[in-house]
């Protein structure tokens, strides 16, 4: 089955780290620029999750994330290099276009914090197993009901995106064009969507009885197959983003930074 | 005392008028094997829903009665409470499985979570259970990854492990292919030498006859009979009740042979020692070979492929004329990619494909649609309209019939699928056997050339089989091919002139049903049985 999850286990230590100690490293990676304030706090910052996604193996696969922000990125930086409202001193032309150093200063600093939520996003994202960070929420009383909500949708979602393709194949056997000009494609519409809503509803309704037969949503606390022990460095690593949370927030108010 | 106990059971589902359970009692004892049969709506889902409590806790709807399991009040007692003395298993594999777990292990822990079960007795159950089912080796394997067969084992050893006293199999085997099925009956097989008390609702009388010590006859929301498989189907009025006896009951019948009861034989060991100990040979009828005409299909050197890694067809080459075909052979074998392939769903990497002696390799299969109909496996796949008729008018008005001609060729297919009445009627409300003939309609009334049809009788009962299979006669005669996926090898029997047995990309063996029927190897390579009549016969020659 194809997932729709983007984590990957490559028998690395970022994925036998806790899921917490990555979620405390998106909040570090991105706060400490954000209070410290300096530019080059995103530069150590990105730097750092980049090495942190190469150590994990996954370096690749933040590619196409990477890939994805890079034309936001560019937007940002052409719309505030030309016209941001501060825009004084003349930085550089490109023939008749004329980029301002204060336009340019603020696409960098955008274009930077961007760069570093997604890639400390990606650190977690593609080495987590959602199913390990919902169980581990679970035993920490998040509620089993969301907590289906969400591992389903990760197994639940691919399914019907394929139920969507047979549906299409059977609805065009009955002489019905899906392909064309925007009339045609909203003549299709409907003939493709109720049967995908349709089965999705029956679908859910037996689910929902193969859940009770199962005794989802009973009262007692439920049992776990394994505890998920703690990475070693699960404890160090934790106290040290904390560390360097509470000296970014010391320098800025003692004036280091 | 017994340990399932119903009193007067009488049950309505909310806004219908029909009770579909009307005044059921009965007392089953522990370990017994009970099978529940009759015609489609007779109640059968609703009296074993009713066991588990989910009739009326999840369904709502009007109640009267009891049903007790080991003293417990079903109507009362919580299902996510009663599932620790009374599992379910039923049709669908697929809606089965949680949707929440990435391996079979964790799939399989599910139940066991919830119930609270301490941690090493949980794992010492899942495995005794998982080995028992022969599905220890796919425990670190996605189970939505798995074959029908493999996900139902799946289910069974989900609920298996929550040890319940009560085991219910609603037609488990209905949606799998005949090694699949074959899979699943092992397991029952011996969950029911195990001591479980076991109720199975299932279509395949010759299977219920062969485990159950008693069947529950039902029709219309009431219980007929309660009785063993012989005294049941040697009932005279069975198929006025939409039940056609075992093949070994009719044969019986047929010669008249009898037990010292004075019932008709229901297994095949049963009929075989009474035919020989009666020295009666019975004798099956040749069914008149049907000769090739004129060729509509030529597929030459097809190749295809839906991955660069795994060759699907490698140079394939296949006639098909005007007698109507069954394909048939294990899931994988190739058969719906071939007929998506004649469809123009698909198009080959290699060879061609000839249609009336033109090539239709890069044909849309819009351009197709007037020419070879095709019927979905999942009639929900399609169905869209809020009333039948318009359901089954929407492809020949797509194809470009006028109006009227459309109307005229909908009716026309209702009725041949039996379904006069019903035009009017919102096609989800149907029971999904009805839903089924609505597609099958949709598709007849398109008139083309060829119709192909994807496990036509999942879901049909003796009634619903003998409409799709006069269909197949019907359309044959008048000249249009009639081509269909299936499974159920008697069926295959009965109405097909040719069939073709495929494995792994490959036709293995085609001829008429008796000369394929006779190729013992190919039969074997391609993992099927023989219908069981032609079993019964082979053992008595």
């Amino acid at each position: 089955m194809k997932s729709i999850s983007l984590y990957k286990d490559k028998g690395t230590w970022l994925n036998l780290m806790h899921p917490y100690t990555k979620l405390l490293y998106i909040v570090a990676a991105i706060s400490i620029p954000l209070i410290g304030g300096k530019l080059w706090l995103f530069g150590v910052l990105i730097a750092a999750s980049l090495v942190l996604l190469a150590s994990g193996k996954v370096l690749r696969s933040a590619v196409p994330l990477v890939a994805f922000s890079a034309t936001l990125i560019i937007v940002i930086f052409l719309i505030q290099g030309l016209f941001n409202h501060a825009n004084a001193e003349a930085l550089f032309s490109v023939g008749p276009l004329t980029f301002y150093k204060e336009g340019v200063l603020f696409a960098c600093r955008l274009g930077l914090n961007i760069l570093n939520m997604l890639l400390s996003f990606a650190v977690f994202v593609l080495t987590t197993s959602p199913q390990e960070l919902v169980d581990e929420m679970e035993k920490n009383g998040f509620s089993p009901k969301f907590g289906y909500i969400i591992n389903s949708v990760f197994q639940i979602l691919p399914q019907m995106m394929m139920t969507k393709d047979t549906i299409t194949d059977a609805q065009r056997s009955r002489g019905l064009e899906t392909e064309g000009s925007l009339g045609v494609r909203m003549k299709a519409f409907i003939p493709l969507i109720s049967p995908v809503v349709m089965s999705s509803l029956v679908n859910t309704r037996e689910r929902a009885i193969a859940l009770e037969v199962r005794g989802f949503g009973r009262k007692n606390k439920k049992t776990w197959l394994e505890d998920r022990p703690k990475h070693k460095g699960d404890r160090v690593i934790g106290v040290i983003l904390v560390l360097l949370v509470v000296l970014t927030i010391a320098g800025r108010v003692l004036g280091w930074l | 005392m017994a340990l399932i106990n119903i009193e007067n059971l009488k049950y309505k589902y909310p806004g219908t008028d029909r009770l579909a359970l009307d005044g059921i009692t009965l007392s089953i004892e522990k370990g017994e094997f009970i099978g529940i049969c009759g015609r489609n709506g007779a109640g059968k889902s609703t009296l074993s829903q009713a066991i588990i409590g989910l009739v009326p806790q999840f369904y709502k709807g009007a109640y009267g009665g009891k049903v007790e399991v080991d003293g417990v009040n079903c109507e009362s007692r919580p299902v996510i409470e009663l599932c620790e003395k009374v599992g379910l298993i039923f049709q669908n594999p697929f809606n089965q499985l949680t949707g929440a777990k990435e391996t079979v292990y964790g799939e399989v822990a599910f139940g066991l979570q919830n119930l609270a079960i301490e941690r090493d007795e949980m794992k010492k159950r899942i495995e005794t259970v998982m080995k028992q089912l022969d599905i220890w080796q796919y425990r670190d394997r996605n189970p939505f990854d798995l074959s029908g067969g493999q996900m139902q084992r799946v289910a069974i050893a989900s609920v298996l492990v929550m040890e319940p006293e009560v085991l219910i199999l609603d037609e488990p085997t209905s949606q799998l292919d005949p090694q699949g099925s074959e899979e699943v009956f092992r397991v029952v097989d011996q969950l029911s030498e195990s001591g479980i008390t076991v109720i199975m609702i299932e279509q395949k009388l010759e299977k219920l006859a062969a485990y159950c010590d008693r069947i529950i006859l039902m029709d219309d929301g009431k219980m007929v009979d309660f009785d063993t498989p012989e005294k049941i189907f040697s009932r005279a009025d069975l198929e006025e009740l939409g039940v056609q006896p075992p093949v070994f009951t009719r044969i019986a019948k047929e010669y008249g042979v009898k037990n010292e009861a004075g019932d008709y034989p229901a297994k095949l060991e049963d009929t075989v020692r009474l035919f020989q100990e009666k020295g009666v040979k019975p004798v099956r009828a040749a069914r008149a070979k049907a000769e090739a005409a004129a060729e509509v299909f030529n597929i030459d050197q097809m190749s295809f492929s839906y991955t660069e890694e795994v060759q699907i067809f490698n140079e394939l080459s296949l006639k098909l004329d005007r007698r109507a075909t069954a394909i048939i052979g294990q899931n994988g074998a190739g058969k719906t990619t071939l007929v998506r392939l004649l469809k123009g769903l698909l198009k080959p990497a290699g060879g061609n494909i000839y249609y009336g002696g033109e090539d239709i390799s890069g044909k849309t299969v819009a351009m197709l649609a007037d020419k070879v109909g095709y019927v979905f496996q999942n009639p929900d796949d399609q169905i869209f309209k809020y009333n039948v008729l318009d359901e089954v008018m929407f492809g020949p008005l797509n194809i470009g019939m006028a109006e009227d001609k459309a109307k005229e060729e909908a009716v026309r297919a209702l009725a041949m699928m039996g379904l006069e009445g019903k035009e009017d009627k919102n096609p989800y409300d149907l029971d999904l056997n009805e839903r089924k003939m609505v597609a099958i309609a949709s598709v007849i009334a398109m008139n083309t050339d060829v119709l192909i049809l994807d496990e036509p009788t999942i879901a049909q009962d003796y009634r619903g089989k003998k409409l799709i299979g006069e269909m197949i006669k019907n359309l044959t005669e008048q000249g249009r091919l009639v081509i269909a996926i299936l499974h159920d090898m008697d069926f295959v029997d009965e109405y097909f002139d040719r069939v073709i047995v495929m494995a792994h990309g490959e036709v293995l063996c085609e001829g008429s049903a008796d000369e394929v029927y006779s190729m013992d190897a190919e039969l074997e390579q391609a993992r099927l049985h023989k219908p069981h009549m032609r079993q019964l016969l082979e053992l008595l020659s």
